[in-house]
């Protein structure tokens, strides 16, 4: 019961957490000459790697580059930085909910 | 794994914008210094910074780390031509009565020393964030 919907949580909280290391570091760069911004592809990653497996990093389409070289965008970051940390709330939340449900089966079979 | 070396890079993006704001402080300071130990007057710095692979030494052997944090590779100095002004009576003035100042504009120190405060702002909210998904995640236990 607990197995494929907590695996799919679990998969899927790696993969933001490992995209919210990939915003971290564009924002630590945002003033470094030739920095190049790095995202993941979340759908595909999702979708098609097993679990613990490190996804790829790739360089996002449509970015605009400043006369140094550096292509970071501070807003889109501030933006991804946001729906990160929202998404992986909802997913701990969603997980907690899980277990909360199987410790009260537990907990209601033992007071009968 | 990956959110507590979120934090390192975060960490490492204040830190090498703390030092630029620092030599930009200290070029403010010094705009008006004709003496250095180095002879003549005082010549602006700039920081470089370069990315940088944050990891310890020990993960680094059993994952392809992603995610780069940011160093100063070097402090540059400004060489453009120092400013003459025309002053027979200061100490350093040379035979022609002119003393060579740092060629400095404030306008410019000061928007640089914006952007850098901006970009330390940037770091604490990653960090914040990061915080906040560490606590989540330990949420699950209770």
């Amino acid at each position: 019961m607990l197995d494929p919907l907590t695996n799919g949580l679990g998969r899927y909280m790696d993969l933001l957490s490992a995209r919210q290391k990939l915003v971290a570091s564009n924002i630590a760069n945002a003033d470094t000459p030739g920095y190049k911004t790095q995202d993941i592809d979340f759908q595909f990653e999702f979708m098609s790697l097993v679990k613990g497996q490190t996804p790829q990093a790739i360089h996002p389409d449509g970015m605009i580059e400043k006369p140094d070289g550096n292509d970071v965008s501070m807003d889109r970051e501030a933006r991804l930085l946001a729906e990160n940390a929202i998404r992986f709330n909802l997913a701990s939340t969603l997980i907690r909910g899980q277990f909360k449900s199987i410790r009260d089966a537990i907990e209601e079979g033992k007071s009968s | 794994m990956s959110l507590f070396s979120s934090l390192q890079v975060s960490a490492s993006g204040m830190a090498a914008q703390r030092t630029r704001a620092e030599l930009l402080v200290e070029n403010m300071a010094n705009a008006e210094t004709t003496r250095t130990p180095e002879g003549g007057p005082y010549r602006r710095k700039d920081a470089v910074f370069l990315s940088d692979i944050q990891s310890s030494p020990f993960s680094a052997v059993f994952q392809n780390e992603m995610g780069q944090g940011v160093r100063v590779a070097e402090v540059v100095q400004d060489d453009r031509p120092p400013e003459l002004r025309y002053m027979p009576g200061h100490p350093d003035a040379d035979a022609n009565g002119y003393v060579a100042f740092p060629r400095m504009n404030p306008a410019e120190e000061m928007v640089d020393l914006l952007n850098a405060s901006r970009s330390y702002e940037g770091n604490v909210a990653a960090i914040s964030a990061v915080k906040d998904m560490i606590n989540h995640s330990i949420d699950i236990m209770r």
